[in-house]
């Protein structure tokens, strides 16, 4: 899922930083206007954690080996907190394990930061559309669908990205198959990811449900 | 009729055992070949993933090629053009680049491996970023 140097041109690399650079910018001031943008920080530096770590986690799913991303889960419970913690993230695991690279910070940043993003409005979508159903039963679900559909959308933005940007001196058929082979592989993946979403998300709101309220 | 045809078809016959029978040389010389061993940092071998490799100071692509099922690539450089080799290993949108030096300095070059950590330095720099981050996170908690 870590796009690794000198994989894709350097025009996408620096227009990857670009548009990074603003979707930070504005998560930033989204933070900045809350009430005590410093309540969210020490979540966010713990499912930072998470993250960073969960790029280790190596999952076996024939034909391929996936790891966890994650990525949702941040959403869900970080909101707009989540961009730069996976930037953070993206940072520290490109510089300690090579996952990913620092040319690619950028492109990677919104291949998983993004859907993070949208995961976030999509579990708070359980107020308007979850209302007609058990408050456990719509956190359960939103966070399962929040946390499938991100991992789902940064695997495809990824494999697009990759598809698109294949060398013409490469073979194009074998690239692609290759790449649908490891893309069908992230299937199990996203219901994976969804469901520790959910568990995640049911454990907080038994727990400590401020924390899901940016309450923190 | 069928008496004229007879010696040209001998003939023929002839000429194609001749081809067959053409004596074998075989010789040989020593080279140095490079092999390249593609893995995931899983440890996993990348199986058929496409090689590039690119002579120093060239931009068109010197030879290409596959890995075989075990992630490894064998070819023999140009010992005529020195300098640094690019081999590029991609498969999936997962690779990367490496350089070896050829000529003067291939004598000194040894095995080398790609990224090169060790798994107790790897712990260490993962124990150190945790502890960063839930230092940060147990910081703004007591400040609150």
């Amino acid at each position: 899922m870590h796009i690794p140097d000198g994989i894709v041109p350097v025009q996408i690399g620096i227009g990857g930083y670009v548009v990074t650079g603003l979707i930070t910018w504005y998560s930033l001031r989204q933070i900045n206007r809350m009430k005590d943008p410093m309540q969210g920080v020490p979540k966010a530096a713990l499912l930072t954690t998470a993250f960073f770590v969960a790029s280790l986690i190596h999952l076996p799913i024939p034909p391929a080996s996936v790891h966890l991303v994650l990525n949702g889960m941040l959403g869900c419970v970080l909101g707009y907190y989540a961009f730069p913690a996976i930037l953070i993230g993206l940072f520290f695991q490109a510089v300690t394990f090579g996952h990913g690279g620092l040319s690619t910070l950028g492109i990677n940043g919104l291949i998983m930061g993004i859907p993070a993003l949208l995961a976030y409005h999509l579990f708070q979508l359980r107020q308007t559309f979850g209302r007609q159903l058990k408050p456990r039963l719509a956190f359960g679900l939103f966070a399962f669908l929040a946390g499938t559909f991100s991992l789902g959308l940064s695997a495809l933005i990824f494999f697009t990205i990759v598809i698109v940007t294949i060398p013409s001196n490469l073979d194009a058929a074998t690239e692609r198959a290759a790449v649908f082979t490891l893309l069908l592989a992230h299937i199990p993946l996203a219901l994976i990811e969804g469901t520790f979403t959910a568990m995640l998300v049911l454990f907080l709101e038994r727990v400590k449900p401020e924390l899901l309220q940016g309450e923190w | 009729m069928v008496k004229w045809w007879m010696p040209v078809i001998c003939l023929m016959v002839f000429q194609a055992e001749r081809a067959i029978a053409h004596g074998v040389a075989l010789n040989y010389k020593t080279t140095q070949a490079l092999e390249i061993q593609a893995k995931y940092d899983t440890g996993e071998p990348m199986k058929q993933a496409q090689v590039t490799v690119y002579a120093p100071n060239r931009e068109k692509p010197w030879l290409q090629g596959r890995t075989d099922d075990k992630g490894r690539f064998t070819f023999t450089p140009d010992a005529s053009i020195p300098g640094s080799w690019e081999v590029k290993v991609r498969l999936a949108g997962h690779g990367d680049v490496v350089t070896i030096p050829v000529g003067a300095t291939q004598a000194d070059a040894s095995a080398k491996e790609g990224s090169g950590y060790t798994p107790l330095q790897k712990g260490v720099m993962t124990a150190s970023v945790v502890w960063g981050l839930i230092g940060t996170a147990l910081f703004f908690w007591r400040r609150k």
